[in-house]
Protein backbone atom coordinates (compact mmCIF):
# COMPACT_ATOMS: atom_id res chain seq x y z
CA UNK A 1 0.00 0.00 0.00
CA UNK A 2 1.44 3.26 -1.27
CA UNK A 3 1.62 5.98 1.58
CA UNK A 4 1.51 9.90 0.70
CA UNK A 5 2.02 12.54 3.00
CA UNK A 6 0.74 16.32 2.45
CA UNK A 7 1.95 18.96 4.01
CA UNK A 8 2.41 17.44 7.50
CA UNK A 9 2.59 19.67 10.35
CA UNK A 10 2.28 19.32 14.01
CA UNK A 11 3.24 21.80 16.36
CA UNK A 12 3.68 20.70 20.38
CA UNK A 13 3.15 24.31 21.96
CA UNK A 14 6.21 26.74 20.81
CA UNK A 15 8.35 23.39 19.20
CA UNK A 16 7.88 23.09 15.79
CA UNK A 17 8.00 18.89 15.89
CA UNK A 18 7.06 18.51 12.58
CA UNK A 19 6.70 21.16 9.78
CA UNK A 20 5.30 20.96 6.57
CA UNK A 21 6.64 17.38 5.43
CA UNK A 22 5.15 15.90 2.11
CA UNK A 23 6.52 12.29 0.96
CA UNK A 24 5.74 9.37 -0.92
CA UNK A 25 6.27 6.21 -0.14
CA UNK A 26 6.09 3.47 -2.45
CA UNK A 27 4.26 0.40 -1.95
CA UNK A 28 5.78 -2.38 -1.01
CA UNK A 29 9.05 -0.64 -0.17
CA UNK A 30 11.37 -0.02 3.23
CA UNK A 31 11.87 3.52 3.49
CA UNK A 32 14.09 4.69 6.49
CA UNK A 33 13.48 8.00 8.02
CA UNK A 34 16.85 8.85 9.17
CA UNK A 35 17.34 12.24 11.96
CA UNK A 36 19.28 13.61 14.71
CA UNK A 37 17.41 13.46 18.12
CA UNK A 38 14.34 15.36 18.42
CA UNK A 39 13.88 15.80 14.69
CA UNK A 40 10.78 14.70 14.51
CA UNK A 41 10.87 11.28 13.03
CA UNK A 42 8.75 9.48 15.90
CA UNK A 43 6.60 12.56 15.60
CA UNK A 44 5.63 11.64 12.11
CA UNK A 45 5.39 7.85 13.02
CA UNK A 46 2.46 8.96 15.02
CA UNK A 47 0.98 11.46 12.42
CA UNK A 48 0.62 8.47 10.21
CA UNK A 49 -0.61 6.48 12.70
CA UNK A 50 -3.34 8.29 13.52
CA UNK A 51 -2.10 8.54 16.85
CA UNK A 52 -1.21 12.06 16.80
CA UNK A 53 -3.92 14.57 14.91
CA UNK A 54 -2.09 17.01 12.11
CA UNK A 55 -2.41 20.35 12.60
CA UNK A 56 -2.25 20.50 8.90
CA UNK A 57 -1.71 18.43 6.33
CA UNK A 58 -2.75 15.21 5.27
CA UNK A 59 -2.01 11.05 5.57
CA UNK A 60 -3.43 9.29 2.37
CA UNK A 61 -2.95 5.67 1.99
CA UNK A 62 -3.91 3.43 -0.72
CA UNK A 63 -5.37 6.65 -2.54
CA UNK A 64 -7.55 6.82 1.08
CA UNK A 65 -7.39 10.07 2.67
CA UNK A 66 -6.97 8.85 6.97
CA UNK A 67 -6.74 11.90 7.96
CA UNK A 68 -9.76 11.52 10.32
CA UNK A 69 -9.91 7.97 10.64
CA UNK A 70 -9.39 6.62 14.37
CA UNK A 71 -5.93 4.51 14.87
CA UNK A 72 -7.92 0.97 15.48
CA UNK A 73 -9.15 1.44 12.11
CA UNK A 74 -6.29 2.45 10.08
CA UNK A 75 -5.03 -1.08 9.70
CA UNK A 76 -1.35 0.08 10.58
CA UNK A 77 1.46 -2.13 13.03
CA UNK A 78 3.38 -0.30 15.02
CA UNK A 79 6.31 -1.44 16.92
CA UNK A 80 7.09 1.22 19.68
CA UNK A 81 10.59 2.90 20.15
CA UNK A 82 10.37 0.57 23.59
CA UNK A 83 8.48 -2.01 22.49
CA UNK A 84 5.42 -1.39 24.97
CA UNK A 85 4.86 -5.18 25.37
CA UNK A 86 1.79 -5.87 27.17
CA UNK A 87 3.63 -6.66 30.73
CA UNK A 88 0.40 -8.63 32.03
CA UNK A 89 0.30 -10.94 29.56
CA UNK A 90 2.37 -13.95 28.12
CA UNK A 91 3.88 -13.79 24.79
CA UNK A 92 0.97 -16.19 23.29
CA UNK A 93 -1.47 -12.93 24.55
CA UNK A 94 0.58 -10.55 23.57
CA UNK A 95 0.46 -11.80 19.95
CA UNK A 96 -2.89 -13.01 19.81
CA UNK A 97 -4.62 -9.62 21.40
CA UNK A 98 -5.05 -7.71 17.99
CA UNK A 99 -7.28 -10.78 17.10
CA UNK A 100 -8.75 -11.11 19.71
CA UNK A 101 -9.89 -7.60 19.56
CA UNK A 102 -10.82 -8.03 15.85
CA UNK A 103 -13.53 -11.16 17.46
CA UNK A 104 -11.50 -14.13 15.27
CA UNK A 105 -12.45 -17.59 16.61
CA UNK A 106 -10.22 -19.23 19.21
CA UNK A 107 -8.68 -21.76 17.22
CA UNK A 108 -8.08 -19.43 14.10
CA UNK A 109 -6.55 -17.16 16.74
CA UNK A 110 -4.33 -20.11 18.11
CA UNK A 111 -3.44 -20.75 14.57
CA UNK A 112 -2.37 -17.16 13.52
CA UNK A 113 -0.05 -16.85 16.65
CA UNK A 114 1.65 -20.26 16.38
CA UNK A 115 2.72 -19.42 12.81
CA UNK A 116 3.43 -15.57 13.89
CA UNK A 117 5.54 -17.21 16.56
CA UNK A 118 7.37 -19.37 14.44
CA UNK A 119 8.06 -17.00 11.99
CA UNK A 120 10.13 -14.58 14.58
CA UNK A 121 11.43 -17.64 16.32
CA UNK A 122 9.43 -17.32 19.32
CA UNK A 123 7.63 -20.53 19.62
CA UNK A 124 10.04 -21.66 22.80
CA UNK A 125 9.00 -18.52 24.60
CA UNK A 126 5.06 -18.66 23.76
CA UNK A 127 4.10 -18.76 27.66
CA UNK A 128 6.34 -16.44 29.02
CA UNK A 129 6.01 -13.43 30.09
CA UNK A 130 8.11 -10.16 28.53
CA UNK A 131 9.77 -9.30 31.83
CA UNK A 132 11.50 -12.88 31.47
CA UNK A 133 12.70 -12.04 27.65
CA UNK A 134 15.74 -10.05 26.19
CA UNK A 135 15.58 -7.36 24.35
CA UNK A 136 15.92 -8.86 21.20
CA UNK A 137 13.12 -11.25 22.08
CA UNK A 138 10.71 -8.00 23.42
CA UNK A 139 11.34 -6.63 19.87
CA UNK A 140 10.38 -9.89 18.41
CA UNK A 141 7.39 -10.02 20.09
CA UNK A 142 6.44 -6.47 19.16
CA UNK A 143 6.49 -7.40 15.80
CA UNK A 144 4.87 -10.44 15.85
CA UNK A 145 1.89 -8.59 17.62
CA UNK A 146 2.23 -5.86 15.19
CA UNK A 147 2.07 -8.33 11.95
CA UNK A 148 -0.67 -10.27 13.72
CA UNK A 149 -3.15 -8.22 12.14
CA UNK A 150 -1.94 -8.36 8.74
CA UNK A 151 -1.54 -4.55 8.64
CA UNK A 152 -1.65 -2.78 5.51
CA UNK A 153 1.50 -0.92 6.64
CA UNK A 154 4.12 -1.52 9.55
CA UNK A 155 5.90 1.24 11.34
CA UNK A 156 9.05 0.52 13.50
CA UNK A 157 10.07 3.50 15.60
CA UNK A 158 13.66 2.58 16.55
CA UNK A 159 13.73 -1.14 16.22
CA UNK A 160 16.89 -1.72 17.51
CA UNK A 161 17.85 1.31 19.53
CA UNK A 162 18.43 -0.35 22.88
CA UNK A 163 19.75 -3.39 21.30
CA UNK A 164 23.97 -4.11 21.62
CA UNK A 165 25.94 -4.11 18.29
CA UNK A 166 25.58 -7.87 17.77
CA UNK A 167 21.95 -8.31 18.14
CA UNK A 168 21.49 -5.00 16.60
CA UNK A 169 23.37 -6.07 13.21
CA UNK A 170 21.60 -9.54 13.37
CA UNK A 171 17.90 -8.23 13.86
CA UNK A 172 18.41 -5.75 11.40
CA UNK A 173 19.07 -8.40 8.67
CA UNK A 174 16.49 -10.18 9.69
CA UNK A 175 13.61 -7.62 9.32
CA UNK A 176 15.33 -6.68 5.47
CA UNK A 177 14.74 -10.83 4.94
CA UNK A 178 11.21 -10.67 6.65
CA UNK A 179 10.46 -7.75 4.42
CA UNK A 180 11.54 -9.94 1.33
CA UNK A 181 9.15 -12.23 2.34
CA UNK A 182 5.80 -10.70 3.38
CA UNK A 183 6.41 -7.15 1.40
CA UNK A 184 4.44 -4.99 3.56
CA UNK A 185 4.75 -1.67 3.03
CA UNK A 186 8.04 -0.29 5.79
CA UNK A 187 8.77 2.97 7.49
CA UNK A 188 11.79 2.29 9.87
CA UNK A 189 12.54 4.87 12.12
CA UNK A 190 16.71 5.30 12.85
CA UNK A 191 19.48 7.68 13.89
CA UNK A 192 21.88 5.32 12.66
CA UNK A 193 22.72 6.02 9.25
CA UNK A 194 24.57 2.88 8.29
CA UNK A 195 21.90 0.86 9.37
CA UNK A 196 19.61 2.98 7.10
CA UNK A 197 21.83 3.02 4.37
CA UNK A 198 22.10 -1.22 5.05
CA UNK A 199 17.97 -1.67 5.27
CA UNK A 200 16.46 0.50 3.24
CA UNK A 201 15.34 0.63 -0.17
CA UNK A 202 14.44 4.36 -0.01
CA UNK A 203 15.48 7.57 2.65
CA UNK A 204 13.72 10.29 4.08
CA UNK A 205 16.85 12.53 6.05
CA UNK A 206 14.96 14.85 8.44
CA UNK A 207 16.29 17.99 10.44
CA UNK A 208 14.31 19.99 12.83
CA UNK A 209 10.77 18.78 11.69
CA UNK A 210 11.74 19.02 7.76
CA UNK A 211 12.47 16.69 5.41
CA UNK A 212 15.95 17.81 3.71
CA UNK A 213 16.16 15.12 1.31
CA UNK A 214 14.72 12.11 0.33
CA UNK A 215 15.13 9.39 -1.97
CA UNK A 216 17.74 6.34 -2.96
CA UNK A 217 20.32 5.72 -0.55
CA UNK A 218 22.97 5.44 -2.87
CA UNK A 219 22.12 8.76 -4.67
CA UNK A 220 21.50 10.42 -1.16
CA UNK A 221 25.16 9.45 -0.19
CA UNK A 222 26.56 10.50 -3.51
CA UNK A 223 24.80 13.33 -4.29
CA UNK A 224 23.61 14.90 -1.24
CA UNK A 225 21.70 18.05 -1.51
CA UNK A 226 23.50 19.76 1.49
CA UNK A 227 26.78 19.47 3.62
CA UNK A 228 23.83 18.63 6.47
CA UNK A 229 23.36 15.26 4.50
CA UNK A 230 26.54 14.82 3.54
CA UNK A 231 27.67 15.19 7.04
CA UNK A 232 24.71 12.59 8.06
CA UNK A 233 25.05 9.95 6.04
CA UNK A 234 28.65 9.18 6.45
CA UNK A 235 32.32 10.09 6.95
CA UNK A 236 33.23 13.54 5.90
CA UNK A 237 35.85 16.16 6.18
CA UNK A 238 36.43 19.89 4.57
CA UNK A 239 38.46 20.09 1.19
CA UNK A 240 39.29 23.13 -0.51
CA UNK A 241 36.38 24.74 0.47
CA UNK A 242 33.85 22.05 0.18
CA UNK A 243 32.44 18.70 1.91
CA UNK A 244 33.95 15.65 0.92
CA UNK A 245 34.18 11.95 1.89
CA UNK A 246 37.02 11.09 3.25
CA UNK A 247 37.39 8.23 0.69
CA UNK A 248 37.20 10.07 -1.76
CA UNK A 249 40.47 12.15 -1.36
CA UNK A 250 43.95 10.95 -1.98
CA UNK A 251 47.16 11.55 -1.22
CA UNK A 252 50.13 11.84 -4.23
CA UNK A 253 53.09 13.69 -4.43
CA UNK A 254 53.38 17.33 -3.62
CA UNK A 255 53.29 18.57 -7.36
CA UNK A 256 50.14 16.18 -8.11
CA UNK A 257 48.01 17.60 -5.74
CA UNK A 258 45.34 20.21 -5.77
CA UNK A 259 46.61 20.98 -2.53
CA UNK A 260 49.60 20.29 -0.71
CA UNK A 261 49.76 20.24 3.55
CA UNK A 262 51.90 18.49 6.01
CA UNK A 263 50.65 15.27 7.89
CA UNK A 264 49.94 15.70 11.56
CA UNK A 265 48.94 12.09 12.02
CA UNK A 266 48.41 8.63 10.73
CA UNK A 267 45.59 6.65 13.04
CA UNK A 268 46.08 2.67 11.47
CA UNK A 269 42.54 0.67 12.38
CA UNK A 270 43.56 -2.49 10.87
CA UNK A 271 41.71 -2.57 7.54
CA UNK A 272 41.94 0.96 6.54
CA UNK A 273 44.07 4.18 7.71
CA UNK A 274 43.22 8.05 8.23
CA UNK A 275 45.51 10.57 7.35
CA UNK A 276 44.82 14.00 9.00
CA UNK A 277 46.89 16.82 6.76
CA UNK A 278 47.22 20.24 7.90
CA UNK A 279 46.82 22.02 4.48
CA UNK A 280 48.58 24.81 3.19
CA UNK A 281 45.49 27.48 3.62
CA UNK A 282 45.60 26.84 7.40
CA UNK A 283 42.85 24.23 7.16
CA UNK A 284 42.71 20.42 8.07
CA UNK A 285 41.51 17.58 6.29
CA UNK A 286 41.50 13.79 6.51
CA UNK A 287 42.14 11.05 4.27
CA UNK A 288 40.97 7.73 4.13
CA UNK A 289 43.71 5.02 2.76
CA UNK A 290 43.53 1.29 2.43
CA UNK A 291 45.68 -0.82 4.52
CA UNK A 292 47.91 -1.58 1.25
CA UNK A 293 48.10 2.10 -0.03
CA UNK A 294 49.47 2.81 3.53
CA UNK A 295 52.05 0.22 3.37
CA UNK A 296 52.93 1.23 -0.24
CA UNK A 297 53.25 4.92 0.05
CA UNK A 298 56.21 5.19 2.97
CA UNK A 299 53.92 7.80 4.63
CA UNK A 300 55.16 9.13 8.18
CA UNK A 301 54.15 12.47 9.92
CA UNK A 302 55.50 15.83 9.29
CA UNK A 303 55.92 14.81 5.41
CA UNK A 304 54.71 16.99 2.77
CA UNK A 305 52.21 15.46 0.89
CA UNK A 306 49.44 16.56 -2.02
CA UNK A 307 46.04 16.28 -1.60
CA UNK A 308 43.23 15.91 -4.25
CA UNK A 309 40.00 14.28 -5.17
CA UNK A 310 40.13 10.67 -6.08
CA UNK A 311 38.23 11.29 -9.48
CA UNK A 312 40.24 14.41 -10.40
CA UNK A 313 42.60 11.82 -12.08
CA UNK A 314 41.27 10.22 -15.62
CA UNK A 315 41.98 6.78 -16.09
CA UNK B 1 20.15 -5.72 60.38
CA UNK B 2 23.19 -5.25 62.35
CA UNK B 3 23.97 -5.64 66.05
CA UNK B 4 24.22 -2.53 66.14
CA UNK B 5 20.86 -1.63 65.38
CA UNK B 6 19.39 -2.93 68.80
CA UNK B 7 19.44 0.08 70.64
CA UNK B 8 17.64 2.09 67.78
CA UNK B 9 15.00 -0.86 67.69
CA UNK B 10 14.32 -1.29 70.73
CA UNK B 11 13.37 2.42 71.11
CA UNK B 12 11.25 2.69 68.50
CA UNK B 13 9.72 -0.65 69.24
CA UNK B 14 8.62 0.94 72.67
CA UNK B 15 7.47 3.90 71.23
CA UNK B 16 5.36 1.30 69.27
CA UNK B 17 4.38 -0.38 72.58
CA UNK B 18 3.22 2.57 74.87
CA UNK B 19 1.45 3.86 71.40
CA UNK B 20 -0.16 1.38 70.02
CA UNK B 21 0.75 -2.13 71.67
CA UNK B 22 -0.58 -1.08 75.14
CA UNK B 23 -4.36 0.74 74.07
CA UNK B 24 -4.79 -2.27 72.43
CA UNK B 25 -3.93 -4.78 75.18
CA UNK B 26 -6.20 -2.96 77.32
CA UNK B 27 -8.97 -2.25 75.37
CA UNK B 28 -8.68 -6.98 74.92
CA UNK B 29 -8.48 -7.30 78.10
CA UNK B 30 -11.16 -4.69 79.12
CA UNK B 31 -13.77 -5.67 76.42
CA UNK B 32 -12.97 -9.73 77.85
CA UNK B 33 -12.39 -8.95 81.47
CA UNK B 34 -15.99 -10.05 82.42
CA UNK B 35 -15.50 -13.40 80.24
CA UNK B 36 -16.68 -13.64 76.45
CA UNK B 37 -20.46 -14.36 77.19
CA UNK B 38 -20.78 -10.91 78.82
CA UNK B 39 -19.05 -9.51 75.56
CA UNK B 40 -20.73 -11.37 73.35
CA UNK B 41 -23.74 -9.88 74.86
CA UNK B 42 -22.88 -6.56 74.65
CA UNK B 43 -22.50 -6.99 70.65
CA UNK B 44 -25.66 -8.60 69.93
CA UNK B 45 -27.88 -5.42 71.83
CA UNK B 46 -30.42 -4.73 68.94
CA UNK B 47 -28.02 -0.72 69.44
CA UNK B 48 -25.07 -2.03 68.59
CA UNK B 49 -26.07 -4.65 66.37
CA UNK B 50 -27.55 -1.81 64.01
CA UNK B 51 -24.22 0.25 64.35
CA UNK B 52 -22.63 -2.54 63.27
CA UNK B 53 -24.90 -3.35 60.53
CA UNK B 54 -24.89 0.58 59.61
CA UNK B 55 -21.19 0.63 59.05
CA UNK B 56 -21.25 -1.92 57.06
CA UNK B 57 -23.58 -0.87 54.96
CA UNK B 58 -22.36 2.17 54.31
CA UNK B 59 -18.96 1.49 53.67
CA UNK B 60 -21.05 -0.98 51.18
CA UNK B 61 -22.09 2.29 49.57
CA UNK B 62 -19.49 4.78 49.83
CA UNK B 63 -16.38 2.33 48.97
CA UNK B 64 -17.69 1.22 45.76
CA UNK B 65 -18.91 4.76 44.70
CA UNK B 66 -15.64 6.10 45.64
CA UNK B 67 -13.65 3.77 43.39
CA UNK B 68 -15.37 4.49 40.10
CA UNK B 69 -15.40 8.01 40.96
CA UNK B 70 -11.19 7.62 42.46
CA UNK B 71 -10.35 5.72 38.95
CA UNK B 72 -12.26 7.96 36.59
CA UNK B 73 -10.53 11.07 38.04
CA UNK B 74 -7.20 9.50 38.13
CA UNK B 75 -7.72 8.53 34.25
CA UNK B 76 -9.00 12.27 33.71
CA UNK B 77 -5.63 13.75 35.79
CA UNK B 78 -3.31 11.31 34.26
CA UNK B 79 -4.01 10.90 30.34
CA UNK B 80 -5.85 14.33 29.49
CA UNK B 81 -5.03 17.98 29.36
CA UNK B 82 -8.11 20.15 30.25
CA UNK B 83 -8.69 23.20 31.17
CA UNK B 84 -9.08 23.43 35.57
CA UNK B 85 -7.08 20.38 35.84
CA UNK B 86 -5.11 21.56 38.41
CA UNK B 87 -8.31 22.69 40.44
CA UNK B 88 -9.56 19.15 39.98
CA UNK B 89 -6.68 17.65 40.71
CA UNK B 90 -6.32 20.44 44.59
CA UNK B 91 -10.09 19.68 45.28
CA UNK B 92 -9.29 16.02 45.60
CA UNK B 93 -6.96 16.67 48.54
CA UNK B 94 -9.41 18.97 50.47
CA UNK B 95 -10.85 16.45 52.45
CA UNK B 96 -8.18 14.65 54.09
CA UNK B 97 -6.28 18.33 54.39
CA UNK B 98 -8.57 19.97 56.55
CA UNK B 99 -10.73 18.69 59.78
CA UNK B 100 -13.38 16.25 59.51
CA UNK B 101 -15.61 18.68 61.97
CA UNK B 102 -15.47 21.22 59.23
CA UNK B 103 -16.69 18.91 56.47
CA UNK B 104 -19.56 18.01 58.45
CA UNK B 105 -20.58 21.71 59.47
CA UNK B 106 -19.94 22.51 55.58
CA UNK B 107 -22.44 19.52 54.50
CA UNK B 108 -25.01 20.80 57.11
CA UNK B 109 -24.70 24.00 56.03
CA UNK B 110 -25.30 22.95 52.37
CA UNK B 111 -28.18 20.39 53.16
CA UNK B 112 -30.04 22.03 56.15
CA UNK B 113 -33.50 23.04 55.14
CA UNK B 114 -32.37 26.82 53.98
CA UNK B 115 -28.91 25.58 52.37
CA UNK B 116 -28.59 25.57 48.40
CA UNK B 117 -29.06 21.64 47.84
CA UNK B 118 -31.40 21.36 51.27
CA UNK B 119 -33.84 23.59 49.96
CA UNK B 120 -34.75 22.06 46.47
CA UNK B 121 -34.17 18.35 47.84
CA UNK B 122 -36.43 19.53 50.97
CA UNK B 123 -38.84 20.36 48.91
CA UNK B 124 -38.53 17.01 47.15
CA UNK B 125 -39.10 15.25 50.64
CA UNK B 126 -35.27 14.34 50.64
CA UNK B 127 -33.61 14.27 54.10
CA UNK B 128 -30.34 14.80 53.53
CA UNK B 129 -29.41 15.84 57.47
CA UNK B 130 -29.72 13.44 60.71
CA UNK B 131 -30.85 10.45 57.73
CA UNK B 132 -28.56 7.55 56.96
CA UNK B 133 -28.25 9.11 53.54
CA UNK B 134 -25.89 12.13 55.20
CA UNK B 135 -23.82 9.30 57.03
CA UNK B 136 -23.29 8.14 53.61
CA UNK B 137 -22.36 11.44 52.28
CA UNK B 138 -19.93 12.43 54.56
CA UNK B 139 -18.57 9.40 54.90
CA UNK B 140 -18.29 9.45 50.68
CA UNK B 141 -16.36 13.15 51.20
CA UNK B 142 -13.69 12.28 53.63
CA UNK B 143 -12.97 9.12 52.00
CA UNK B 144 -12.94 10.65 48.40
CA UNK B 145 -9.14 11.20 47.64
CA UNK B 146 -7.67 7.72 48.76
CA UNK B 147 -8.19 5.81 45.42
CA UNK B 148 -7.16 8.58 43.27
CA UNK B 149 -3.93 9.16 45.28
CA UNK B 150 -2.65 5.86 44.94
CA UNK B 151 -3.39 5.21 41.39
CA UNK B 152 -2.25 8.65 39.96
CA UNK B 153 1.31 7.94 40.01
CA UNK B 154 1.20 4.56 38.78
CA UNK B 155 -0.61 5.73 35.75
CA UNK B 156 1.92 8.37 35.14
CA UNK B 157 5.03 5.97 35.60
CA UNK B 158 3.11 3.34 33.21
CA UNK B 159 3.10 5.78 30.23
CA UNK B 160 0.88 5.57 27.35
CA UNK B 161 2.48 3.40 25.29
CA UNK B 162 1.27 0.34 25.92
CA UNK B 163 -2.09 1.71 25.29
CA UNK B 164 -1.29 3.42 22.24
CA UNK B 165 -0.29 -0.11 21.28
CA UNK B 166 -3.81 -1.64 22.14
CA UNK B 167 -5.31 1.28 20.23
CA UNK B 168 -3.11 0.60 16.68
CA UNK B 169 -4.14 -2.95 17.18
CA UNK B 170 -7.88 -2.22 16.84
CA UNK B 171 -8.85 -2.18 20.60
CA UNK B 172 -11.53 0.98 21.12
CA UNK B 173 -11.57 2.92 25.49
CA UNK B 174 -13.62 0.38 26.70
CA UNK B 175 -11.64 -2.58 25.82
CA UNK B 176 -8.52 -0.56 26.38
CA UNK B 177 -9.49 0.16 29.75
CA UNK B 178 -10.04 -3.23 30.93
CA UNK B 179 -7.95 -4.63 28.91
CA UNK B 180 -4.62 -2.94 29.18
CA UNK B 181 -4.73 -0.24 31.88
CA UNK B 182 -6.67 -1.91 34.43
CA UNK B 183 -4.68 -4.78 34.91
CA UNK B 184 -0.91 -2.45 35.08
CA UNK B 185 -3.17 -0.81 38.00
CA UNK B 186 -5.06 -3.16 39.44
CA UNK B 187 -2.53 -3.41 42.73
CA UNK B 188 -2.96 0.45 43.18
CA UNK B 189 -6.03 0.32 42.77
CA UNK B 190 -6.99 -2.61 44.95
CA UNK B 191 -4.60 -0.40 47.81
CA UNK B 192 -6.91 2.74 47.39
CA UNK B 193 -10.10 0.60 47.78
CA UNK B 194 -8.32 -0.75 51.24
CA UNK B 195 -7.26 2.69 52.27
CA UNK B 196 -10.98 3.88 51.51
CA UNK B 197 -12.69 1.32 53.39
CA UNK B 198 -10.85 1.61 56.65
CA UNK B 199 -11.10 5.63 56.48
CA UNK B 200 -14.74 4.87 55.90
CA UNK B 201 -15.15 2.72 58.88
CA UNK B 202 -13.53 4.43 61.37
CA UNK B 203 -14.89 7.77 60.17
CA UNK B 204 -16.02 10.00 63.16
CA UNK B 205 -16.45 13.41 63.52
CA UNK B 206 -18.22 14.45 59.93
CA UNK B 207 -20.86 11.71 60.73
CA UNK B 208 -21.11 13.00 64.26
CA UNK B 209 -22.18 16.41 62.83
CA UNK B 210 -24.61 15.10 59.99
CA UNK B 211 -26.13 12.58 61.61
CA UNK B 212 -27.37 13.90 64.75
CA UNK B 213 -26.30 10.73 66.66
CA UNK B 214 -29.83 9.21 66.29
CA UNK B 215 -29.47 5.56 68.12
CA UNK B 216 -30.75 3.10 65.89
CA UNK B 217 -30.93 5.22 63.06
CA UNK B 218 -27.42 7.13 62.06
CA UNK B 219 -25.67 5.90 64.68
CA UNK B 220 -22.40 3.84 62.99
CA UNK B 221 -20.17 1.97 64.93
CA UNK B 222 -17.92 4.03 65.91
CA UNK B 223 -20.73 7.16 66.82
CA UNK B 224 -21.95 4.35 69.25
CA UNK B 225 -19.09 3.70 70.92
CA UNK B 226 -18.22 6.95 71.85
CA UNK B 227 -21.69 7.41 72.86
CA UNK B 228 -21.71 4.63 74.71
CA UNK B 229 -19.05 5.60 77.00
CA UNK B 230 -19.77 9.13 76.82
CA UNK B 231 -23.73 9.61 77.24
CA UNK B 232 -24.30 6.02 78.31
CA UNK B 233 -21.66 5.49 80.62
CA UNK B 234 -22.07 1.65 79.35
CA UNK B 235 -18.22 1.23 79.85
CA UNK B 236 -18.69 -2.39 78.87
CA UNK B 237 -20.77 -1.62 75.95
CA UNK B 238 -18.19 0.77 74.45
CA UNK B 239 -15.09 -1.39 75.17
CA UNK B 240 -17.00 -4.22 73.38
CA UNK B 241 -17.67 -2.30 70.01
CA UNK B 242 -14.39 -0.59 70.19
CA UNK B 243 -12.49 -3.97 70.11
CA UNK B 244 -15.29 -5.28 66.82
CA UNK B 245 -14.07 -2.22 65.00
CA UNK B 246 -10.40 -2.64 65.85
CA UNK B 247 -10.56 -6.02 64.79
CA UNK B 248 -12.25 -4.98 61.59
CA UNK B 249 -9.26 -2.66 60.89
CA UNK B 250 -6.74 -4.87 61.68
CA UNK B 251 -7.75 -7.31 59.14
CA UNK B 252 -7.95 -4.29 56.25
CA UNK B 253 -4.47 -3.81 57.61
CA UNK B 254 -3.25 -7.44 57.11
CA UNK B 255 -4.85 -7.11 53.48
CA UNK B 256 -3.15 -4.10 53.19
CA UNK B 257 0.10 -5.72 54.55
CA UNK B 258 -0.12 -8.13 51.80
CA UNK B 259 -0.97 -5.69 48.86
CA UNK B 260 1.85 -3.54 49.35
CA UNK B 261 4.11 -6.86 49.32
CA UNK B 262 2.83 -8.12 46.56
CA UNK B 263 2.99 -4.29 44.96
CA UNK B 264 7.02 -4.00 45.21
CA UNK B 265 7.40 -7.60 44.10
CA UNK B 266 6.00 -6.39 41.22
CA UNK B 267 7.86 -3.06 40.64
CA UNK B 268 10.87 -5.36 41.22
CA UNK B 269 9.64 -7.23 37.83
CA UNK B 270 8.72 -4.05 35.99
CA UNK B 271 12.27 -2.52 36.36
N1 LIG C 1 3.94 14.76 23.42
C1 LIG C 1 4.82 15.77 23.24
N2 LIG C 1 4.66 16.94 23.90
C2 LIG C 1 5.53 17.94 23.72
N3 LIG C 1 6.59 17.91 22.91
C3 LIG C 1 6.81 16.79 22.23
C4 LIG C 1 5.94 15.65 22.36
N4 LIG C 1 6.40 14.66 21.55
C5 LIG C 1 7.50 15.16 20.96
N5 LIG C 1 7.76 16.43 21.35
C6 LIG C 1 8.86 17.29 20.88
O1 LIG C 1 8.85 17.27 19.47
C7 LIG C 1 10.17 17.17 18.96
C8 LIG C 1 10.32 15.96 18.07
O2 LIG C 1 10.17 14.80 18.89
P1 LIG C 1 10.26 13.32 18.32
O3 LIG C 1 9.96 12.40 19.44
O4 LIG C 1 9.41 13.21 17.11
O5 LIG C 1 11.79 13.24 17.92
P2 LIG C 1 12.61 11.99 17.38
O6 LIG C 1 13.18 12.39 16.07
O7 LIG C 1 11.79 10.77 17.42
O8 LIG C 1 13.81 11.90 18.44
P3 LIG C 1 14.54 10.59 19.04
O9 LIG C 1 15.52 10.13 18.01
O10 LIG C 1 15.25 11.14 20.25
O11 LIG C 1 13.50 9.58 19.36
C9 LIG C 1 11.09 17.14 20.17
O12 LIG C 1 11.60 18.44 20.35
C10 LIG C 1 10.20 16.76 21.31
O13 LIG C 1 10.63 17.37 22.49
MG1 LIG D 1 11.83 8.97 18.57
Amino acid sequence: MSISLKHLTKHYGSTNAVEDVSAEIVHGSLTAVLGPSGSGKSTLLKLISGLERPDQGSVVIDGEDVTDVDPRHRDIGFCFQHYAPFRHMNVTKNVGFGLKVRKRSPKEIDARVKELLALVKLEHKAKHYPAQLSGGERQRMALARALAIEPRVLLLDEPFGALDAVVRAELRHWVKELHQQIHVTTVLVTHDQQEAMEVADQLIVMRSGRVVQSGDPLALYERPATDFVHEFLGPSTTFAGEVARPHDLELVSVYQGTMKGRITSIVSLGFEAQVTVELSDGTSTWVQLSRNELASMGLRVALLVGVRRRDDVEF
Amino acid sequence: MGRRHWPLRGVVLLYLGVLVGLPVVFLVLKALGHGFPAFWSEITKPDALSALKLSIEVAAIAVPINTVVGVGAALLVARHNFFGKRVLDTIFDVPVAISPVIIGVALVLAYSRIGWFGAPLTRWGIMVLFSPLGVVLATMTVSLPYVLRSIVPVLLELGVDQEQAARTLGAGRVRIFWYVTLPAIRWAVLYGVTLTLARTLGEFGAVLVVSGNITGVTQTLPIYIFDSWDQRFDVLGSYSGALVLAMMSMAVLAVLALLRRRERRLRVDLA
